[in-house]
Order: structure tokens, then sequence, then C-alpha cells
């Protein structure tokens, strides 16, 4: 993952940056809910229309969205969007190919003891199933990229998601940020020390840290229940969460931008 | 003469590995005082400050609160009207958001929406804060998650305010913002304990200094007090403030007014001859 810089920190990891593009994103002032409901009808059309053209406009337009509205840098997207891709690449060649002892398949390579055959048809196929992964992942981050998570585990709150998961996530969410942060620090330390020099003293440095991580984790966990009971918690976390309405002009320009999906789609038949 | 507001009686705690222990502590806080509360690491600051807040309970004596005694069923009465402001402000603030974060005490309390929303405007115009108000904390630096940690706690509109040595940690400008802001807290009648090793501070700031060691209040009384006792601040390890050696030194010389003992480099420049 490219380096970008920002104020605070300098965060390379790829949850860190979706995070802080979720931040800095040009649609926060929009609905939570909104947001995320969105993206999951999109999502849900891309899947079921099941068309190579709905899922081009899809990949495209919410790519617009993503980089112009949810300021990314089209570079940065790229980036991120180079992960799934990865994926999707290496399960689509497995779907294309067959193997065979004979020769069958509209194009073959002989390996010897066996064939692999491609056919046209599953070619089709594996690009179908691509662009549609394409399109979901699209979908999926938009919302990531447009959603802090303190929002996300509020919209979810709301759609009565069980409360212990809310408030995990909650709490997971803020450590993570500790945990690497703290990890970073004991990393630089062992590095300056020589704890990097090698493979071996590597893996060596990395399993001390690692244990060491654990046991600070238990104590800090001590100190935050402290820090919680002190302002009176007594078994619910609860915080105020900010109100965004939805207007009509998003209510229509979603309801907007689905038509033409399946309009996309009609015209494709 | 000052409501009293806390009262501690032979207030007696032990951890289970049996250390950090308080024993047989006895103190009376009056209403708007500045206490510095002193003394070496593992003295008992730390767990005197949370027997004070309700987090920790006494395991022998009694804590008063307003004259009543405080039992298991007023500890949230306790919490509500004594706020602590940790050391670590990363061990503090739990929320995904400054404004959830500094929202979590007072939702505690069950305050209705409206007065939480309204504190916790209050809390963060308070520290001028009001424009980090959606930003996630990993985003904030060390004085502005600082400030955040003390927004929490003015949220909670507590009376009494705890501080576990606030300066630690802090660059220069975000120490002189604390200082600013406790003043502000003193002057609406708040009671202050600050816990903390900064003997200039406690020199310039408190008007009380409470010595903790090993467990036990070794000196109570106003920091001229406490620095002329050459003994407690050697049983302390405490050293004399450096504006407290200074003036002794130029009085030693006949160069200032006697008797005046200036807190600040201000004061003592109009002393000198």
């Amino acid at each position: 993952m490219k380096r970008h810089t920002h104020k605070h920190g300098h965060h390379s990891h790829g949850v860190q940056t979706m995070d802080f593009y979720a931040f800095q994103s040009g649609l926060r002032e929009w609905n939570g809910g909104y947001k995320v409901l969105s993206a999951l009808l999109i999502l849900i059309l891309c899947i079921a229309l099941n068309d190579i053209w709905v899922s081009l406009t899809v990949i495209i337009t919410v790519g617009m969205i993503n980089v112009i509205g949810n300021k990314v840098p089209i570079r940065q997207y790229l980036e991120l969007l180079k992960i799934p891709i990865a994926f999707l690449v290496l399960g689509c060649i497995a779907i294309a190919f067959g193997v065979s002892v004979k020769p069958i398949g509209d194009y073959r390579i002989s390996l010897h003891w066996f064939y692999l055959y491609l056919n046209k048809t599953d070619i089709q196929k594996a690009v179908e199933l691509f662009l549609k992964a394409m399109g979901a992942v699209s979908a999926m981050y938009f919302m990531a990229l447009s959603t802090p998570a303190s929002e996300l585990i509020s919209v979810l709150r709301k759609a009565h998601i069980p409360k212990v998961i809310v408030e995990l996530m909650n709490m997971i969410y803020r450590f993570i940020f500790i945990l690497t942060e703290v990890q970073g620090r004991m990393k630089r330390a062992a590095v300056s020390r020589l704890g990097y020099a090698d493979f071996r003293t590597s893996c060596n440095s990395f399993g001390k840290i690692a244990g060491n991580l654990f046991i600070l984790s238990l104590k800090k966990a001590d100190t935050y229940y402290d820090a919680m009971i002190s302002r009176c918690y007594d078994g619910e976390i609860l915080f105020l969460e900010e109100e965004k309405k939805v207007g009509w002009i998003h209510i229509v320009g979603m309801t907007g931008y689905l038509a033409v999906l399946v309009l996309v789609w009609f015209m494709g038949q | 003469m000052k409501e009293e507001i806390i009262e501690v009686k032979n207030l007696t705690y032990e951890y289970q590995t049996g250390t950090h222990a308080l024993n047989h502590i006895n103190i009376t806080v009056k209403r708007g005082e500045k206490i510095a509360v002193m003394g070496s690491n593992g003295a008992g600051k730390s767990t005197f400050f949370l027997n004070l807040n309700g987090v920790l309970q006494p395991d022998g004596g009694e804590i008063r609160y307003r004259g009543k005694v405080i039992g298991k069923k007023e500890l949230n009465e306790l919490r509500k009207n004594v706020g602590f402001v940790f050391q670590d402000a990363d061990s503090q603030i739990i929320a995904s958001d400054v404004q959830g974060e500094v929202s979590f005490g007072p939702m505690n309390l069950k305050l209705s929406k409206e007065e939480v929303r309204k504190r916790v405007e209050e809390a963060l115009e308070y520290m001028n804060i009001t424009e980090y108000r959606n930003r996630p904390p990993h985003y904030l630096s060390g004085g502005e998650k600082k400030r955040v940690s003390i927004a929490d706690i003015i949220a909670m509109k507590s009376e009494v305010v705890l501080f576990d040595e606030p300066t630690a940690a802090l660059d220069p400008l975000s120490a002189d913002m604390l200082e600013e802001v406790l003043a502000k807290l003193s002057a609406e009648g708040k009671t202050l304990l600050i816990s903390t090793h900064d003997v200039d501070f406690a020199y310039r700031w408190a008007e009380r200094i409470v010595v903790f060691c090993q467990g036990n209040i070794i000196a109570d009384g106003t920091p001229l007090e406490i620095f002329q006792n050459e003994k407690v601040l050697e049983q302390a390890h405490l050293k004399k403030p450096a504006m407290y050696t200074v003036y002794e030194a130029l009085a030693e010389r006949g160069l200032v007014e006697t008797g005046s003992y200036p807190r600040l480099p201000e004061e003592l420049k109009t002393i000198l001859k």
C-alpha cells in the first residue's frame, strides 16, 4: 500500500487508510443509515440482475462517487481495489479452467498427463462473475469509504443488532488503534536494538512483542474498566449519536439511480 | 468557614497482592480547595483517588460526602459528584468519536437526550474542542486527547475533580492550557485535587499540599509549611521548588523584602529591592 500523509500519525495500513477516508469523506454529513441502505440496495441489485452491463455501470458510477464524493484520490482508490481484484482474478481463473484427461473444450493446453481446457461459455461466465463481484465490492467500498465506524455502529444499533455485538464492535474498533500504536512503538524500540537484524531475530522479537502485547492488554483492560466505572458505567455502553436528516433529494437520487440500473438491465435483455 | 465536602476517616485499602496499601488515612476536604497530592510512585496517591471516586471500595474506615456516609448503594452518587481525570487519556477514552466520548458520563447518569446534548456542547466549548467533535480519538494529538478526557468530566458537572498527574507527558503549550482550565474550574467553585510530582507546579498552584509516603499521609499543610519541613521533604524525596530556593537565597543576602514568599516570577520581580 502506498504511503500517504495526513495530519495525525503515519498510517499506511489498509484498514487505517479506509478509516481515514471515511473520516474526511465529502459525504460525511449524509445520514449513516441512508448510506448503508443505499450500498446494500446497489449490492443486491448488482447481484440479482446478474448482467454484465449493470455490473459495469455500477463499477464506473460508484467508483466515480467514491473518487469525487468520498474524496479518495483515484490512485489510492485503485490501490484499494487491488486487494479484492487479486482474489477475484485467482477465483475466476479457477472457474474458467477445467482439468480433463481427454482433449475436450474450445481451447486446451496439453500437460502430458492431463489437459487444461477452456470453454467459451466458461470464459464468459468468469468475466461476468468477475464484474459482478467487482460491482459488489465497489458498493461495499462506497459504504466503507463514506461511513466512519462510529456511525456504522450506530446504524447497526438502530437496526436492532444485539447489544453485545454492537458494544464489542465499538470497543474493538477503539482498541485496534491503541494496539497497533503500542505494537508500532514496541517494534521501533526492538528495531533500534537490532531486534530485526535477520530472520531469526525477527521471529524471536515478533514473538516477544506479541506476548508483551497480550500482558499489556490485560493490564490496560483493568485501567479501562476503572475509568468506565468512575464515570458511572453500569453495564450498558451508551453514547450520544448525531442525528443527520435524510433529504428528499437523497431519496429521489437513490431511487433514480436504482431505476437507471434496472433500465440498463432491461435494455440488455 | 467553608463547608466540608469530603471527609475520610481511617481509610484502609489493600490490593490482593498486598502492595500499594493505604493505612488509616484521615483527611477533610473543604469546598473550593486547591489541593496538590504529592509523594513518590507507589506512595498510594492513585489508590487514594480511586477510593475517593468510588472505583475502589475501602477495606476499612469510611468516606463521607457532604456528611453522608458512602456505602455500596451510594457509590454512584460519589462517582457522579467526584470526577476523575486519569493520567493516561488513552486509558480513559472509549468511544469512537469525541462527541460520543464526552457523552458517555452524562448518558450513564440517565439524563434526557436534550440535557446530554447540552452538556456535551458546553463541555466541548469549555475545553475548546468543538471542531474535533466528530473526530475519532486516534486522529487526536496527546494534548487534544487530554482536553477530551477533561471534557469528559466537565460534562458530568462533578463538584470535586481529581486529576492524576495531569501535567505528565504534556508539551508546554498544553500544560499552560491545563493551568488555565484549572484556574477556570477554581473560579467556578469546584474543588480540585491534583496528584503531581512537579514541585514547582504544586508550589505555584496549590493552597494546600498533602504528602503521601508508603500508604500514609505524612504531612498536610500549606505549600510553605511543607517545603519548610526538611524532614518531610527528605522522607518523601521531594525537592524544593525553584522559586522558593531562589527567594531564600535572595533573602539571605538581603536583596528582597522578607516574609512575602512569591509564587510566580512576576511576584518576585515586584519585591526585588
